[in-house]
């Protein structure tokens, strides 16, 4: 019985030293980082555990016990399966409450506005409450970048009724912030009027807002990996068909064929030159 | 010698493990012993290709390389298909991966996807630098992604927002065709790129038979080439209904503008790009081997390597394989897909020209965070997407090279991409009853148990009648795609959160981004889709690519001033 023991032991030695080294998961010296690498790859039972002892060993209101207290409610929020909304909401209402100043008290309640947006599959929002708040977070923090994140998706919302009144209340509400300078989603923002323009068949403002979201479209420095083909055809095919501007047209067409030479709408770009020109070729004959 | 025995008979499952053990452990000693010397540095590089070719391409760049850097030494791990999936789990889980592992396929999307987050290390940093390997040449100061052909479109991971691979070679797909034979049955000396030539030639084909008494067959086929000869060929021909459907003008049908279409009675299925591709896609089956839908690639490849068949459809992939299998007994011939001329009396007012092909990278390769020597690693891959290096080693597996100002071998310029030209507009697909319904049928015209008329008959009243429920089901879970993304953005805006400098400001503009495409843009476009199949397009307005009357006289107006 020994030497079967001993035997064993020996295989179980053997096999396991065949496992050369278990893999490397991002770790890091920073236990938050970790615990946030933990939350990005899925190991949200990792990242539980490590939010709850950074929080637990922390003075409550002090910095790193809200940065904890984020992680944990915004773990137990969005993950997938296991997740605690509940748990979610008191942990981010008893972030607001204890610290107040904090910067992640405007994300947690932008999350806690979230939390009524995105509800389960197969369910409504509410949304008059879900507008409300927004609303909140843009009063309570306002010109903080969660409210800024806040005034787009209340905005959206009201776009995205696809109703004239509504569509209306949020157009007017997006001008003044596409004026605004220090507002930073002003690409976005000038999308969302496109669309709105669109709903109240204001299609010269339709072309305008889309020509300005194509200015203001960010470019990420380290990875400029930004593609207009879709905006240029976007712009043309408005331009040609909702507002009659043939120049414009042919200019978005043209930069759509130069700079895209291997995008798929190519060869739809070149028919719609030439389908411009025949069409001013017959007006101009039959005048 | 009794207690030997005993022993023996006693411990004998366990000493037989401990011995297979023993003899896999030698063996791997030896192999790697073998491979590169005590001290070398050495790179493991993992993949699925078993041809010759690629693994003697890669062993040429391996002693270029070593040229080089004299003490790196690379060490292959060819893996089959089959098993490739469940090996490079084993080995990503286990931590025993090797440096480099292709990646791409064998296992579904959304596993690569969180493999590719996990075990692998982002290169977006390095694509954006120049590749040393190309000092001297045009691409000298030119950023590595854009040194590709395709821009390094293909390595981008959209949902990562990182480039995780370095793709080496480009693919397509063409017809192979028996020179000797088509000359031989034909007459030809080359296969004819005129539809209508090329069924006659088809024809003459099927009417002669071998030494054996058997017929020729024209074109070797399976429900694997099938699918080639579908997207390459017959479902270009639907392009038309983008004039008639594409009711938001993104440049394609999707399937809701295409039930919407069709429930309102703009378009229908007897709209004659749709007829076109069933007819084509019969007149040319007509000439594949019976029974063709129940066979498999390598009986296909069976028939065309026996000297059966005179076509068939594959992939650079297999051109090399071809040539090898045809060498010293007939000479292998690429040709384009057949096109009818645009005076043809039936197809010539639906076919606009040759199908759109979007070039794109394959043979991908990522770097393992499990590396010993990620840098090397790096370097490695950088030298064979080199252009020089990258010439040489798909000249020597057969394939096109990927990166601009590069050559290739004269048999692969018919894999050219068309980089202009038409797509599918016929997106039936709306899940539920009505895709089991359409499969079913498709499935019974490509074997010629059903008309297309008794297609049309059987299945537009039930798509109409059902497409509706299956598309709202299809919905449902639009929000589910939300939850995802949340959960991904509360990732970046944590990592923008704790960063600084150009790193936060990188993450602060994907964060916004990121926010704005996926979260703000999916209830707006979901509202929308919905809208359209709810009330359905304004049938008293123009097609979405005509003028409407108010638009006409601006125009009119606008002319009649500038004279």
């Amino acid at each position: 019985m020994r030497t079967a023991a001993v035997l064993a032991a020996l295989a179980g030695a053997c096999l396991l030293s065949s496992c050369a080294r278990t893999a490397f998961v991002m770790e890091s010296d920073d236990p938050l980082e970790s615990a946030w690498n933990d939350y990005t790859l899925g190991e949200f039972d990792r990242a539980v555990e490590k939010f709850g002892a950074l929080r637990a060993g922390a003075a409550a209101g002090d910095d790193t016990w809200c940065e904890a207290t984020y992680g944990l409610a915004t773990t137990w929020n969005l993950r997938r399966p296991g997740e605690d909304p509940a748990a979610a909401r008191v942990l981010y209402e008893e972030l607001i409450a204890t610290a107040p100043a904090h910067d992640l008290t405007a994300w947690s309640r932008l999350a806690l506005a979230r939390m009524k947006h995105l509800v389960p599959v197969g369910e409504d929002p509410d949304y008059n409450e879900v507008r409300r708040a927004y609303r909140e977070v843009m009063t309570m923090h306002p010109g903080h970048l969660a409210a800024q994140e806040a005034f787009l998706y209340l905005n959206s919302t009201l776009i995205s009724s696809l109703e004239p009144a509504q569509t209306k209340q949020a157009l007017e509400a997006l001008e003044r912030a596409v004026a605004d300078p220090s507002y930073q989603f002003t690409g976005p923002a000038w999308s969302l009027i496109a669309v709105g323009s669109h709903t109240l068949g204001d299609m010269e403002r339709r072309l305008y807002a889309e020509e300005m979201s194509l200015k203001t479209t960010e470019v990420d420095p380290t990875n400029p990996f930004t593609e207009y083909a879709w905006q240029y055809w976007n712009l043309a095919t408005i331009a040609e068909f909702e507002v009659g501007d043939f120049d414009k047209a042919r200019l978005y067409y043209r930069k759509l064929i130069e700079e895209y030479p291997q995008d798929i709408r190519v060869y739809a770009a070149k028919q719609a030159l030439q389908r411009m020109d025949d069409l001013e070729m017959k007006i101009r004959a039959e005048m | 010698m009794k207690a030997l025995f005993h022993f023996i008979k006693s411990y004998f499952a366990l000493l037989m493990v401990g011995l297979v053990f023993a003899w896999a452990s030698g063996s791997i000693l030896v192999y790697r012993n073998r491979t590169a010397p005590p001290g070398a540095t050495v790179l493991r590089i993992g993949h699925w290709q078993l041809e010759a070719s690629v693994r003697d391409a890669i062993n040429e760049m391996a002693r270029r390389y070593r040229e080089i850097h004299p003490n790196v030494y690379v060490v292959q791990d060819a893996i089959p298909e089959g098993v490739y999936g469940q090996w490079v789990s084993t080995q990503l889980l286990g931590g025993t991966a090797p440096d480099i592992v292709q990646v791409g396929a064998m296992l579904p999307w959304n596993i690569w996807l969180s493999y590719y987050n996990r075990y692998f290390i982002p290169i977006s940093r390095e694509v954006n630098r120049a590749n040393p390997y190309n000092r001297g040449t045009e691409l000298e100061h030119t950023p590595f992604r854009q040194t590709y052909k395709d821009g390094m479109r293909t390595a981008y991971v959209d949902e990562m927002q990182e480039y995780v691979s370095i793709p080496l070679s480009q693919f397509g797909i063409r017809i192979f065709y028996n020179k000797d034979l088509l000359k031989r049955l034909t007459g030809l000396d080359a296969a004819p790129e005129d539809y209508r030539e090329f069924l006659r030639a088809c024809e003459r084909i099927a009417s002669q038979k071998d030494e054996r008494g058997n017929h020729y067959i024209p074109i070797a086929g399976s429900q694997y080439h099938f699918g080639m000869w579908d997207s390459m060929m017959f479902d270009p021909l639907t392009y038309g209904a983008v004039r008639k459907a594409d009711f938001n003008r993104d440049g394609f049908v999707g399937n809701d503008e295409l039930y919407t279409a069709i429930k309102t009675g703009r378009l229908g299925m007897k709209f004659p790009p749709f007829e076109a591709k069933f007819r084509m896609l019969r007149e040319v089956t007509d000439h594949f081997q019976p029974g063709y839908t129940g066979l498999t690639r390598d009986e296909a490849v069976f028939l065309f390597a026996q000297q059966k068949a005179v076509f068939m459809t594959t992939g650079t992939w297999d051109a090399r394989s071809l040539q090898k299998q045809a060498e010293g007994r007939f000479e292998v011939g690429v040709m384009d897909f057949p096109v009818p001329a645009a005076d043809d009396d039936y197809y010539g007012p639906i076919i606009e020209g040759r199908n759109y092909e979007r070039p794109g990278g394959g043979f991908a390769f990522g770097i393992t965070r499990t590396s010993r020597n990620p840098e090397l690693a790096l370097d490695f891959l950088l030298f064979m997407a080199s252009q020089a290096q990258n010439e040489e080693l798909n000249r020597i597996i057969g394939w096109i090279p990927c990166i601009l100002g590069t050559e290739m071998d004269p048999m692969l310029e018919a894999f050219e991409p068309h980089l202009e030209g038409i797509y599918s507009a016929m997106n039936l697909w709306l899940g539920g009853e009505t895709a089991t319904k359409w499969m079913q049928l498709y499935s019974a015209y490509q074997v010629d148990q059903v008309s297309y008329d008794g297609l049309v008959e059987q299945f537009e009243p039930f798509y109409k009648e059902q497409g509706y429920k299956d598309f709202m089901e299809q919905q449902r879970d639009w929000r589910r795609g939300m939850h995802q993304n949340e959960r991904f953005l509360a990732g970046i805006r944590a990592r923008a959160l704790a960063s600084e400098g150009e790193e936060a400001e990188s993450a602060w503009v994907k964060y916004r981004a990121l926010t704005t495409s996926r979260q703000i843009w999916a209830e707006l476009t979901h509202n929308r889709q919905v809208q359209l199949i709810e009330k359905g397009p304004d049938l008293e307005a123009v097609g979405p690519y005509e003028y409407s009357p108010a638009v006409l006289k601006k125009i009119r107006e606008r002319i009649k001033k500038e004279k």
